[in-house]
């Protein structure tokens, strides 16, 4: 065979392999979801027997998401056909008019069964169909704490004591797990955290009340630091985010998942997930006031308005919505449900684990913006991860951290 | 027929368009076109919209004159990075020049084996950058990585370090691992310059009584300044534009941001695209001065040819 | 043994063992990779150094290629698909952007080198300085071209890009082909009446043959390793190259450390293939794109 000859079969080949491939992988629906969102073979095969349709689901890690989805929507094209819609990019992406309304396709007395759908209305518009509950909890290692004769902690100072006690009696040697990385859940951690010291982020006209070294996040910053320096927090929690955490938790490597994410509270106890099944727990997080606070992050789907194939994504939240799913959800991905009357059902009957601590917390859940999510929360929350990342590597203090927040909030409202 | 003196060995002045100058202008068209359309072009309109705020989040594109710029020079994080990406300069063309010069050197006297050794040190340039930094990023893990499992079967160290904890840390280790992707770009530069030195140089130099050391800074060297300069300004300008490593090996930490990261957060994450460009053409600038800098001293002190 | 002998002896071992260094710098990384990513989940993340699979096991691999792979510790959906397709996308937006880019230098570089023409010289240094041009200086108003040109998420678009990358490295690399071949072989040509063009195509192109493979190489290896283009001009799995799906893997498998090795592994075999099979012309088309 001649140079040329060979030359046209080689670049024809990977074309007839190309397009073989594009014709099999037509007619799927495209979900883009992050690594908690993503249905196990079991649910997919499920969509597949009860709706005849075929999922395609690409999953990311939570914060590539956003940039995916910003970066495809301005160039106006669809990631996928049904995209993960955090809360709080309801703001940004609202007022950028990338998602359709999709309240045609939910029914009004489910729509009503979904309080957390409120989040997700944009001028009137509903932008996302609520799949994921998520607040917040303190889950912790109950073998751990009778190991080391601790009580369960009530107040922060109770936490530091009870983590002490377990690290002094050698049964886990970084008790708290906390992400402090430059990712959304090390700024999700101490969003909490402002919450238990008895602050807010923000007053209500949005200005900064985390700069003072009296301030709740001042001292929320602080106490992630000083435990950090005092070896309470793994020092590689710096490369972590907040799903590696849960891993060291499932590995009975640590004693708090500070920030828990209250579903996940399922997977803790699932045996054949993890090593600490019997001994996973929730209690309320710790404050200093006397009533514990936390506030509620829930997840939407969404459908963005390039996107192809949307005659299947109606059949998608169609199905997703059903109580039986939910519940398998929550069973194997430790997904809250979003519709009231099926987190009840699972209260009664006794999946819900430790359902009664969960109930009590979701009452004192707030929501972090009482006004809604601005459009640029996203650079605000960039700045408050790096700056913690820095300030738990020592690099800066914490007044420099807070200020730089301060600094790049007050820049992101401009 | 006569035979004339081929055409180009005359210089045509002015516009004569004679037979062959079409034909150069229609064969290098698609060059013009594509660098032109997508190099060119985009270069003017970069510079004409790095003085407007074109941000797809906002309403409105105004004309914002030298903010943009003002912004690159003054922003802390923006310098943090400049400063970075110096130390990765630094670093990176001193592990690229000094190992590569060594490697050249050794590969210039085996025979034996030279296709499979050279081989084998082109490879790592010839990997996805991204892969190379994943492969590393395994090996600098905190708990189950190999410098970790290295530092500990030593003795160095009792407990598992934190590498990218420390700045200065994380620093080195990424310049590492840029250098051991670009070192075979230097090597084969260097290679290739060692080798169009006539042996005989060697040799009457040696009759001299000269040791290798002298050899070395007296024939090697010298003769070798031009590539040397090509390699030095290819590593650089690499450096400069160091993203891949520092990205998946860090992340968006602000301890080890290359300016191009800065330059990807500013356009793509926080989509504030004019800002990215004015940040963008001062690295291009950085860039060519430096390339300027090296070809210009070459001309000058190389006068062989 | 002579001074002599024993001198060249010493010599000798420095030498084989500068090239142990050499070669343990250089593959050493990659090797440490392979076998992770042959290693059992268990003894991947166990305390002890080991420097060979302890329990060797295919696992990885097979939830790359197999019917089904993981997730949270969950069975999941096969990655196949997007595993292959991705490495479709990379394997034909390489080798589009290598076809292109060789006939374009092949032919542009003998103009260059071989005819007269306005601007010649100009145009040459402007393209060629392009390469300290660093690539972010020209993505964002691509980004903005492309779109309104609708050409994102295609292997048109794609390639342009690509073309535009690699073009001035092959442009230098064929001129100076070029001009190491004598002119008298073409001149014999055009005084047998045969016309530039026509020389160019039936004489110079058949000779510079091995200028050419290494151009192709260097081009095809580049465009494969690209990561930043991709992960701004192929958002979606229509186009998505292997460089921007493994990173992916590790965002999402964050703890399975063995499937990510072994994704890098699979990412890397072309170019190791090529490498391995085709050094010569590689190393030769470097080595004369450097001594120029």
């Amino acid at each position: 065979m001649n140079r040329r000859a060979f030359l046209m079969t080689a670049t024809a080949l990977p074309f007839s392999l190309g397009f073989a491939s594009i014709a099999g992988a037509g007619g799927a629906l495209a979900l883009l979801l992050p690594p908690w969102g993503t249905l196990p073979k079991e649910m997919t095969d499920l969509y597949t027997k009860d709706t005849g349709g075929l999922l395609n689901i690409e999953t990311l890690g939570w914060d590539e998401i956003h940039t995916k989805i910003a970066t495809s929507m301005v160039a106006k094209k669809a990631p996928a056909t049904g995209t993960e819609l955090d809360w709080s990019w309801v703001g940004q992406f609202g007022a950028a008019g990338w998602y359709d309304d999709l309240t045609a396709l939910v029914p009004p007395d489910v729509l009503k069964d979904m309080p957390t759908a409120a989040i997700f209305t944009y001028d009137g518009k509903l932008i996302g169909v609520p799949y994921n509950n998520d607040f917040r909890v303190m889950i912790y290692n109950k073998a751990h704490l009778d190991a080391a004769g601790a009580k369960v902690p009530v107040t922060m100072d109770e936490l530091l004591t009870a983590a002490r006690a377990v690290k002094a009696k050698g049964v886990a040697a970084y008790p708290i797990g906390l992400p402090l990385s430059a990712s959304e859940g090390a700024a999700t951690a101490w969003y909490l955290l402002t919450k238990a010291f008895g602050g807010d982020l923000f007053d209500k006209d949005f200005k900064p009340l985390f700069t003072t070294p009296d301030s709740a996040g001042f001292k929320a910053m602080q106490f992630e630091v000083d435990a950090l320096k005092e070896g309470l927090i793994d020092p590689a929690s710096t490369g972590l985010k907040d799903n590696e955490v849960q891993e060291l938790f499932k590995a009975g490597k640590i004693t708090f998942d500070l920030a828990g994410q209250a579903g996940i509270l399922a997977v803790y106890t699932d045996a054949t997930k993890s090593t600490v099944a019997a001994d996973a727990h929730a209690a309320l997080v710790p404050n200093v006031t006397g009533k514990s606070r936390s506030f509620g992050l829930p997840e939407a789907i969404g459908v963005p308005v390039s996107a192809e194939n949307k005659d299947q994504i109606a059949t998608y939240l169609a199905w997703m919505l059903k109580p039986e799913i939910m519940a398998a959800n929550y069973k194997t991905l430790g997904v809250l449900p979003t519709r009231l009357s099926v987190l009840a059902a699972l209260g009664k009957d006794g999946s819900l684990k430790d359902g009664e601590i969960l109930a009590a917390q979701s009452a004192v859940a707030e929501p972090l913006f009482a006004q809604g999510t601005p459009g640029w929360y996203s650079e605000f929350s960039g700045a408050v991860q790096t700056a913690l990342n820095a300030a738990a590597k020592g690099q800066i203090d914490v007044a420099t951290a807070m200020k730089q927040i301060a600094d790049a909030a007050a820049a992101a409202q401009q | 027929m006569t035979f004339d003196m081929p055409k180009w060995s005359r210089r045509s002045k002015g516009f004569r368009l004679n037979k062959d100058g079409r034909l150069g202008l229609i064969l290098a068209l698609p060059v013009v076109l594509i660098m032109g359309g997508l190099v060119f072009g985009p270069l003017i309109s970069s510079l004409i919209d790095s003085f407007f705020r074109i941000d797809p989040m906002k309403a409105g594109t105004p004309f914002v004159g030298l903010k943009n710029y003002v912004t690159s020079v003054t922003d802390p994080a923006v310098v943090a990075a400049w400063a970075t990406t110096g130390v990765y300069v630094v670093l990176t063309v001193a592990i690229e020049t000094v190992g590569g010069l060594a490697a050249a050197l050794l590969l210039n006297r085996i025979t034996l084996g030279r296709r499979w050794l050279l081989a084998a040190v082109v490879l790592p340039w010839c990997l996805p950058p991204v892969v190379n930094a994943i492969i590393w990023a395994w090996i600098f893990n905190p708990s189950y990585g190999l410098l970790n499992g290295l530092v500990r079967a030593v003795g160095l160290a009792q407990e598992n370090h934190v590498w990218f904890n420390d700045r200065a840390t994380g620093l080195v280790l990424i310049s590492v691992v840029h250098a051991w992707r670009m070192m075979p770009l230097t090597v084969i530069i260097l290679l290739a310059a060692l080798q169009s030195i006539p042996k005989e140089l060697y040799e009457a130099s040696r009759l001299d009584g000269a040791t290798a050391v002298q050899r070395l800074r007296q024939i090697t060297l010298p003769l070798i300044a031009p590539g040397l300069a090509i390699a030095l300004s290819q590593s650089t300008v690499f450096a400069i534009n160091l993203f891949d490593e520092a990205w998946i090996l860090n992340g968006t930490a602000t301890d080890t941001r290359s300016i191009t990261i800065q330059t990807y957060i500013a356009g793509f994450q926080n989509l504030k695209l004019s800002l990215g460009m004015a940040m963008s053409l001062l690295v291009m600038v950085a860039s060519l001065a430096v390339s300027l800098v090296y070809v210009l001293r070459v001309y000058r002190e190389t006068r062989f040819e | 043994m002579t001074l002599r002998a024993t001198k060249r002896l010493f010599v000798n071992a420095a030498l084989t063992l500068g090239a142990a260094v050499l070669l343990l710098w250089s593959l050493g990384p990659i090797y440490w990779s392979l076998v992770a990513s042959l290693t059992a989940p268990n003894a991947l993340v166990s305390d002890n150094l080991h420097l060979w699979p302890v329990a060797p096991t295919l696992e990885h691999y097979a939830k790359l290629f197999g019917a089904t792979s993981t997730s949270q510790g969950n069975e999941v959906q096969s990655v196949w698909p997007q595993f292959s397709r991705a490495l479709v996308n990379s394997v034909v937006t390489a080798a589009l952007a290598t076809v292109v880019t060789v006939a374009i230098a092949a032919i542009g570089a003998w103009a260059f080198v071989r005819l007269t023409f306005p601007g010649r010289d100009v145009l040459f240094v402007a393209v060629v300085a392009t390469l300290a041009v660093p690539g972010f200086t020209v993505l964002i108003p691509l980004y903005r071209l492309m779109i309104a040109a609708g050409l994102i998420d295609t292997y048109i678009g794609v390639t342009l890009i690509y073309v535009s990358a690699f073009l001035p490295l092959a442009l230098w690399l064929m001129r100076s082909v070029y001009q190491a071949m004598p002119l008298s072989l073409e001149e014999a040509a055009w005084i047998d009446g045969a016309s530039k063009f026509y020389t160019l195509l039936r004489i110079v192109l058949p000779l510079a043959g091995p200028g050419l493979v290494a151009c192709a190489i260097l081009t095809f290896l580049s465009a494969w390793g690209q990561f930043m283009i991709p992960l701004i001009f192929s958002p979606s799995l229509a186009t998505k190259p292997l460089t921007v799906l493994i990173p992916e893997f590790v965002t999402r498998n964050y703890v399975d450390y063995g499937l990510m090795n072994a994704a890098g592994i699979v990412a890397i075999v072309p170019p190791v293939i090529l490498v391995l099979f085709l050094n010569r012309f590689l190393v030769q088309g470097l080595m004369a794109g450097a001594s120029k």
